[in-house]
């Protein structure tokens, strides 16, 4: 590995730590600053202000203190187990309104509900601690990723630009170098993606015992959420190599000039004028890896299709973006001269 | 130690039309300090260029030992540009760290010693260092691969007259210990200070090389008076040892590479009053070699004022 790339990497990756650390730090502060709102009395302190409420508390066998509020006047039943760090389940049964649906299934984050409509009663099950979909992790640490790519994916056109005697005259072939310069990186946007991931977990554990869930979707997600900002780092390589001159315009307008492309992909083709643009944006949208990151095919009932999404297609165009893109870039840095 | 020596071959590089380096050869030889001059845009440093594999020659050859350059190579060649390469938001300790990683033979206490002759701090970035501060730390890093051959181009840009001779030394020294320094430079005096060898180029030619000692030994100018402006030098003009002729009225100055003697006693046999021999000196014979016109001059001008 490159030893000044990797000292590139090092200063950029205390960089992004030092952002996640304050973000931890915010979510310890949000964690003591709602704790108090996060134990069953609140609520029950929150419910028995209304009169006719009775609350009985218990310990089950298994430790579990089980509160349960009965509200007369409203008709509420509320059944509150809770299970300390492993989280709590929930069980509200109440008249039925219009609000309610015949059966909802709804998970945000680790929280699960279910709504079940029993004629006039309405049960809504909460549980707090439910698997956490790894796909939102990633989510969040390909957005980290994709930045520290960016920031990134100018190493040959550094070097081309002010440092050429230093790289020209190492005791090993130009292509050895590109090599050592390319895998510093690549570890450097794999590493800062781990970062984020242990950063968010720290914060979730915070707040409750998450448990992550790898399974179907989300190993998809882990896989694509690795390759593709390896990919967009291998165009942008690609691009600041053989215009090194210009690299940090290159960086700069990526962001930019990826978004216009996508958002004229979508231009309905109303006159030709219109369809002009939609196909030469649908024609260059083909070269950035970015079109490609889908896990799932809508289905028209707005479900989502995970079978039919081709992602093993493109997921090999991600592979191949990052193989012929660093290619490129490899290509070009054989040909430079000082 | 190991005598390499480096022979170039009919080396010329193209930029487009246009020839940085046309048909250039040289024998560098092993163990000697050689200083390659030439006026701005001669040709140096791209034929250092080409002769590290920076730049690809548009033809001609290149041979180390008798081996085209590859680069595992670089273990035995170590480079300085004109230029500071080095990287800004990179500290000086961070370099030799660099070095100590990319070459087997690259000692950094050498290079620590070295760095302190020269008064650089290792905590500070490059880019808090002075012009002079960064051709030293390359230097000192260049010097501390114990490689066996030095190519250093102006090695001693931006520094002061102390550093400048500590440079000087450290080449003398290299060549003591059996390596090869090829070295230009703008500052004649230095080369006249530390080379054995010369080598001239001018427009991507080779114009003159040489043992600086040879050059200063057979290179005179031989200048003699005549009475009236009607003299003729009867032949004395195409003597092979006359290297160029000037005449300004009454005053003919021969620029003369062998027996400047007996060219002084065919000027007087010619009629010539008040013949003199004068010596060059390395600054004289280069710009005789690039600047003929102007070297007559200031070599006339200056013997008459002393």
């Amino acid at each position: 590995m490159n030893y000044v790339e990797w000292l590139r990497v090092r200063n950029l990756l205390k960089i992004v730590a030092i952002v996640l650390v304050v973000l931890v730090v915010l979510a310890v502060i949000l964690r003591i600053s709602v704790s108090r709102y996060m134990s069953p009395e609140a609520w029950v302190a929150h419910m028995t202000h209304d009169p006719g409420t009775r609350v009985a508390n218990t310990v089950l066998p298994d430790g579990t203190k089980r509160t349960i509020i009965d509200d007369s006047t409203e008709r509420t039943h509320v059944i509150i187990d809770d299970h300390g760090y492993a989280g709590k389940h929930i069980v509200v049964t109440e008249p039925s309104s219009r609000a309610h649906s015949d059966h909802s299934h709804i998970n945000v984050g680790s929280i699960r509900v279910v709504e079940t409509n029993h004629g006039d009663t309405t049960t809504t099950v909460i549980d707090t601690n439910g698997s956490v979909p790894m796909m939102y992790y990633m989510a969040i640490a390909d957005v980290v990723a994709l930045i520290v790519a960016t920031i990134l994916a100018a190493p040959l056109a550094r070097e081309i630009d002010g440092h050429l005697e230093i790289a020209l005259t190492r005791p090993c072939s130009r292509l050895r170098f590109a090599l050592g310069v390319l895998a510093a990186d690549v570890a450097g946007i794999v590493a800062a993606s781990v970062l984020t991931v242990i950063a968010f977990y720290v914060c979730q554990l915070l707040f409750e015992s998450a448990r992550l869930d790898f399974s179907g979707i989300n190993a998809r997600a882990i896989a694509m959420g690795v390759m593709m900002p390896l990919a967009w780092y291998a165009m942008l390589c690609a691009a600041t190599t053989w215009i090194n001159r210009s690299y940090g315009a290159v960086l700069g307008f990526a962001w930019p000039v990826a978004i216009l492309v996508g958002v004229l992909t979508l231009v309905h083709p109303v006159n030709v004028l219109a369809l002009f643009v939609h196909d030469i944006a649908w024609v260059i949208s083909r070269l950035d890896p970015l079109t490609y990151v889908s896990f799932a095919a809508p289905n028209d009932d707005g479900t989502l299709d995970y079978a039919s999404s081709n992602f093993g297609l493109r997921f090999l165009v991600e592979v191949l973006f990052f193989v012929v893109y660093g290619a490129l870039a490899i290509v070009k840095w054989q040909r430079v001269e000082a | 130690m190991s005598d390499m020596s480096i022979a170039i071959t009919n080396l010329r590089k193209f930029y487009g039309h246009t020839a940085a380096v046309d048909g250039f050869s040289l024998e560098i030889p092993g163990a000697s300090v050689f200083g390659l001059l030439g006026p701005n845009g001669a040709g140096k440093t791209t034929t250092f260029k080409c002769m590290l594999g920076m730049a690809r020659q548009s033809s001609g050859e290149i041979l180390y030992d008798g081996k085209p350059l590859v680069p595992a190579m670089f273990e035995r060649i170590a480079y300085v540009p004109e230029r500071s390469v080095l990287y800004d938001w990179m500290t000086v300790d961070e370099h030799v760290e660099m070095n100590r990683r990319a070459f087997a033979n690259f000692e950094p206490a050498r290079a620590n010693e070295l760095l302190a002759t020269f008064n650089i701090d290792r905590r500070k970035r490059a880019r808090t260092l002075s012009k002079g501060m960064k051709t030293a730390v390359m230097v000192a890093l260049a010097f501390a691969r114990n490689a066996e051959i030095l190519v250093l181009d102006e090695p001693t840009g931006g520094l002061d007259p102390v550093n400048q001779r500590h440079v000087l030394s450290l080449m003398i020294n290299e060549a003591a210990k059996g390596n090869s320094v090829l070295f230009s430079s703008h500052q004649i005096g230095q080369v006249e200070r530390a080379a054995e060898h010369i080598a001239v180029m001018d427009r991507g030619r080779l114009v003159l090389q040489g043992l600086v000692d040879d050059l200063k030994a057979d290179r005179k100018i031989v200048e003699g008076i005549f009475p009236d402006v009607t003299f003729t030098l009867d032949g004395i003009a195409n003597d092979p040892h006359v290297a160029r002729a000037d005449r300004t009225e009454r005053i003919v100055r021969l620029l003369v590479t062998a027996d400047a003697n007996a060219i002084a006693a065919r000027l007087s046999a010619a009629g010539a009053v008040g013949v003199r021999v004068l010596d060059l000196n390395l600054e004289d014979i280069f710009l005789y070699a690039v600047s003929p016109a102007t070297a007559t001059t200031d070599i006339v001008a200056k013997e008459s004022s002393s």
